[in-house]
């Protein structure tokens, strides 16, 4: 899912790890019937503002498909969580 | 307590009011312009002649030639359900809509106020009147709330105690659950019809053989999860509306119509410089129905070159021309939440910076500070915009 090593390797013949800026990182996602995140990190969603799909790379071996939701938390916290549809597992991730 | 109230067929009873004699007669909620030719709800003389909601048109006139059909007023329904929910939180019922005509409200709060559960449920029904035949389940768990308002008749409250919980749902269809068509045909097909036999199965079972889907409608036919009711936050009342001497279909006027609204509805002064998150616009069709789509912005924005932006390309969905239209900013935020800079771009502020970076660098070791470089910021997947380099001079 986060490919870090291919990057990281990349760049290793200049001596520097790099990483990649926003990486996802998997998250515990309670969905309802339709797929919606309902509690987010063990905090309930108060409000879905956005959803969204995203797909891309379907011409590699490693295709993107992703169905994003950004959702304000009870704690006022805003954040963007997805559903990766290749792994199955939800994460969240910045910068969306 | 968990009340759930549900009104059956409300977009067919919003759009009625035009025309209230179709009620006494066979007529259904004719198909979105642009969908599958199926009926929406259907009047209980259409029921009657064998027409049921969810038929396919055609289908439905073979088999009640005098079938009236009612256009679609989504705008109208939209109104009427708004109308509905206020009239509950004005009686002091925290209320949480999950869908046109299908709301939950706790009764905990209330019931000292009206004397007890029943008076406070019947206080409910009385708020929300009777030309809705609207009928009241309440439960200790939302599923079973929502069971017990399927079963009520129009104007009647139906309880059920924990204890009774699992004889009460045992006979009720497998319709209640929220599952996809063929998932029912699955449960048939196995001899599952009804709610009592899904949760008699073995969870691991049903988990393994119908997925995740499957496991949820088995936690549901056994009661469901505690989960609480949130009332929601009441929207805004802010709207401005444009009514044309005659119907326009023309797509540019209609943009130009709409940047008009922008600015009127963003200028009028219940809004008090407050930024707005969701927007709705909705529009009389000169074919007698109404249209209407909600928006909610990315970020909260009282820009209105963006709201028009973001709002333009729905004009383009309008399924005839259009006799009046309306925005309504449907919910407001305070104008608060935008990072700022946290340093100023001044040299002395600069130069304080570096030698920040070079302290934690100092303690930290080497490739603890990064830089954030660009490599692909056009890229849809959002990790392969930019990467983090060490920044170690």
């Amino acid at each position: 899912m986060v490919t870090r090593s291919r990057i990281a390797g990349s760049a290793g013949a200049e001596g520097r790890v790099v990483a990649r800026f926003n990486a996802p990182r998997a998250a515990r996602v309670e969905a309802d019937a339709n797929g919606r995140p309902l509690d987010v990190n063990h905090r309930a969603v108060a409000l879905l503002r956005e959803e969204w799909r995203v797909v891309d790379r379907w011409w590699t071996e490693d295709p993107v498909v992703r169905g994003y939701f950004e959702v304000v938390l009870e704690s006022g916290e805003n954040t963007v969580v997805f559903h990766d549809g290749a792994s199955g597992g939800w994460y969240t991730q910045r910068g969306a | 307590m968990i009340a759930c109230l549900a009104i059956p067929g409300l977009e067919l009873k919003a759009a009625l009011q035009r025309t209230p004699t179709l009620a006494l007669r066979p007529a259904a909620l004719a198909p979105e312009p642009q969908g599958e030719p199926l009926l929406g709800p259907v009047t209980a003389a259409a029921e009657a002649a064998g027409v049921r909601p969810g038929m396919r048109l055609g289908e439905a006139l073979a088999t009640c030639p005098s079938l009236a059909l009612v256009e679609p007023d989504a705008a109208g329904a939209e109104r009427a359900w708004e109308e509905i929910v206020r009239a509950l939180e004005d009686a002091g019922f925290a209320v949480e809509p999950a869908s046109l005509g299908v709301a939950y409200f706790e009764t905990r709060g209330v019931e000292r106020l009206y004397g007890g559960l029943e008076p406070a449920l019947r206080r409910a029904l009385a708020a929300v009147g009777t030309e809705w035949d609207a009928r009241i389940g309440a439960a200790g768990r939302r599923f079973a709330a929502l069971a017990a308002a399927s079963v009520a008749r129009p104007g009647q409250v139906v309880v059920v105690a924990d204890e009774e919980l699992p004889q009460f749902l045992a006979p009720l269809p497998l319709t209640l659950l929220p599952l996809e068509r063929g998932r029912y045909e699955e449960l048939e097909a196995l001899g599952v019809r009804k709610l009592g036999q899904l949760a008699g199965l073995p969870g691991g079972a049903v988990a393994e053989r119908l997925g995740p889907d499957g496991r949820r409608a088995w936690d549901l036919a056994r009661g469901g999860a505690a989960a609480r009711v949130r009332g929601r936050r009441p929207p805004a009342l802010v709207a401005a509306s444009l009514e044309f001497p005659e119907a326009v279909g023309n797509e540019l006027t209609l943009r130009r119509a709409l940047a008009g609204l922008v600015e009127s509805a963003l200028a009028q002064p219940e809004r008090r410089d407050r930024f707005i998150r969701k927007v709705a616009l909705a529009a009389r069709l000169e074919s007698g129905g109404s249209w209407r789509r909600t928006l909610t912005l990315r970020e909260p924005s009282a820009d209105p070159e963006r709201i028009r932006v973001a709002l333009a390309p729905r004009l383009a969905e309008l399924p005839a021309p259009v006799g009046e239209l309306r925005l309504e900013l449907v919910e407001l935020t305070e104008p608060t939440g935008h990072q700022l800079e946290l340093l100023a771009a001044g040299a002395e502020d600069r130069s304080r910076l570096r030698d920040g970076l070079r302290q934690v660098r100092a303690s930290t070791g080497s490739g603890s500070v990064c830089t954030v470089v660009e490599v692909a910021p056009w890229s849809r997947v959002p990790e392969s915009r930019a990467l983090l380099v060490p920044k170690d001079e």
